[in-house]
């Protein structure tokens, strides 16, 4: 197995529930997301977060990403500052409730805004970004000619194909210089082809830093769970109304992350029944 | 398809007994009348500028109260106004003289104070059409509430300004021939309008009318496509 250690806690869900009057969506959902570091290797981390149809999936994904404040409960960040020690600085880690703005936040339709071309949308993330002031249009140009958008810079959203505004999308918060990138439903309605590509990019998004950290909602458990090194299974039991997370899958200790071979794997197989099972 | 229309429309008018009502060929006799005195000519600028003026401020005032409704503080100002498409302006005018200086101010806040309701209505009506999304991005952008109402509401619903004012002429047009009659010293085509019918002299009124509907349609046309001009994306 590859060698790796679970270090710092990145983000932290404690008893976070989410109730409309009466009503509760979630209830008591806890889980955290380690930094996980593989030696010789820049490995950020992706993690899954799978349930069926109304198990609030994506009301969760709102309170992750800060557009939303749970009924109970607290998500939390942890992030590296520096900070002054006598004559140096050094880097410690701080926790913080996560707040709008924290997490690059990528929606099912890929939304931009339409009055702006994919060079002014990528121009006003990276200018949120301190990390790139005075180098925007450089780390625009090569994000661009990473992503394979470099023809498209000066076309609006309205022009593009779903690949291309995904794409915008994924660069635009990449841009804005946030470890955390949330994604919503990344494989809705595409097909094979593209399918294989967007995989791909996530997962060369998480070997650009390792701190990037990938949450994925999904109800497309094979492919989700192909690129992730953890699974969280979002479901009901009998402590209650509303979801709340009813498995966590540490796909490294079965053996089953970092591999491109996984598809026809008895044990990755296994564990997608296994998955299916609970929910 | 629409010219043979036009032209069998112009026939039957033609050919239908008239009475007191003109054939098109005595309105296109006015008409050429008209267009060969300077007189005309003279009345359009008169009411173009005031149009536009009061277009100019109508669209401040307008956007200044759309953009603050954002605010709980001014919504229910931005409200009252639009709820102000209800009052007549022809209770208001004695109120209105005793605020203005002269007859050109008059006429100028009447017009004003006539379109600011309906440009505010369809205004406020494309703000609040805004999907919720516009407002999320700008969130997980980190945007604070001041960037995010300039991104979203004054940069992105640029283009429906224009859409708002097109769609919106058509009343600004139509009060100026009231509003003319109020002050006629000062001229226009509304004063041309009220003179031509104080001596029934229809033709003249009604190839006035032509010209006034002519106008309104090339200023409709010319707005439409100012809009496409300026903000590209609309065209897509």
């Amino acid at each position: 197995m590859t060698p790796y250690i679970k270090k710092e806690v990145l983000l932290q869900a404690k008893g976070v529930s989410l109730c409309y009057g009466e009503k509760c969506i979630l209830r008591d959902v806890h889980f955290s997301i380690r930094d996980i570091v593989r030696p010789g290797i820049q490995q950020g981390q992706v993690v899954s977060l799978v349930g069926r149809s109304g198990m609030g999936k994506t009301q969760l994904f709102r309170l992750l990403s800060g557009l939303q404040k749970p009924t109970a409960g607290s998500i939390t960040i942890r992030e590296r500052k520096p900070a002054e020690v006598g004559d140096g600085v050094i880097e410690v880690w701080r926790e913080r409730p996560v707040q709008a703005g924290d997490m690059g936040v990528i929606f099912q339709n890929y939304y931009q805004f339409g009055w702006r071309t994919v060079k002014q949308s990528l121009l006003l993330a990276a200018r949120r970004n301190p990390a790139l002031a005075g180098t925007e249009e450089e780390a625009i140009r090569e994000y661009a000619s990473r992503f394979d958008i470099a023809d498209v810079l000066q076309h609006y959203p309205g022009q593009l194909s779903g690949g291309q505004q995904q794409r915008v999308s994924i660069i635009q918060q990449l841009l804005k210089g946030s470890n955390f990138l949330l994604l919503d439903e990344p494989f809705s309605g595409l097909d094979i082809c593209v399918l294989e590509k967007v995989t791909e990019l996530l997962l060369q998004v998480s070997l650009s830093d390792e701190l990037k950290t990938l949450i994925i909602v999904s109800h497309d458990i094979a492919t989700a769970a192909a690129i992730s090194d953890t699974v969280f299974i979002l479901g009901r039991d009998a402590g209650g109304e509303g979801s709340t997370l009813v498995r966590e899958i540490d796909l490294i200790e079965r053996g089953l992350a970092w591999r491109s071979d996984l598809r026809e794997d008895k044990v990755f197989l296994d564990t997608l029944a296994e998955i299916k099972d609970c929910l | 398809m629409i010219t043979a229309q036009v032209l069998f429309a112009l026939l039957i008018w033609q050919l239908s007994p008239g009475g007191l009502i003109p054939g098109p060929l005595r309105v296109l006799e006015a008409l050429g009348n008209l267009v060969s005195g300077r007189l005309l000519y003279d009345s359009l600028l008169t009411s173009l500028i005031l149009t536009f003026k009061a277009l100019v401020y109508s669209l401040v005032l307008t956007l200044l109260f759309s953009y603050l409704s954002v605010l709980p503080f001014f919504r229910p100002v931005a409200e009252f106004i639009v709820k102000c498409r209800y009052l007549t302006l022809t209770g208001l005018i004695f109120i209105f003289t005793l605020l203005t200086r002269d007859g050109g101010a008059l006429k100028l806040s009447l017009l004003v104070f006539g379109i600011v309701p309906f440009f505010t209505t369809s205004f406020l009506a494309v703000i609040l059409r805004t999907p919720a999304q516009e407002f999320e991005l700008c969130q997980t952008l980190g945007y604070s509430r001041w960037e995010t109402l300039y991104e979203v509401i004054v940069i992105g619903k640029a283009d429906q300004v224009f859409e708002v004012v097109r769609q919106n002429f058509a009343i600004a047009w139509m009060m100026i021939t009231m509003v003319e009659g109020l002050n006629m010293s000062e001229g226009g085509i509304g004063t041309l309008l009220i003179k031509y019918n104080k001596y029934n002299d229809l033709p003249h009124v009604l190839a006035l009318q032509v010209l006034i509907f002519g106008l309104g349609l090339c200023f409709d046309y010319g707005l439409g496509q100012l809009r496409r001009w300026l903000f590209a994306y609309t065209k897509i």
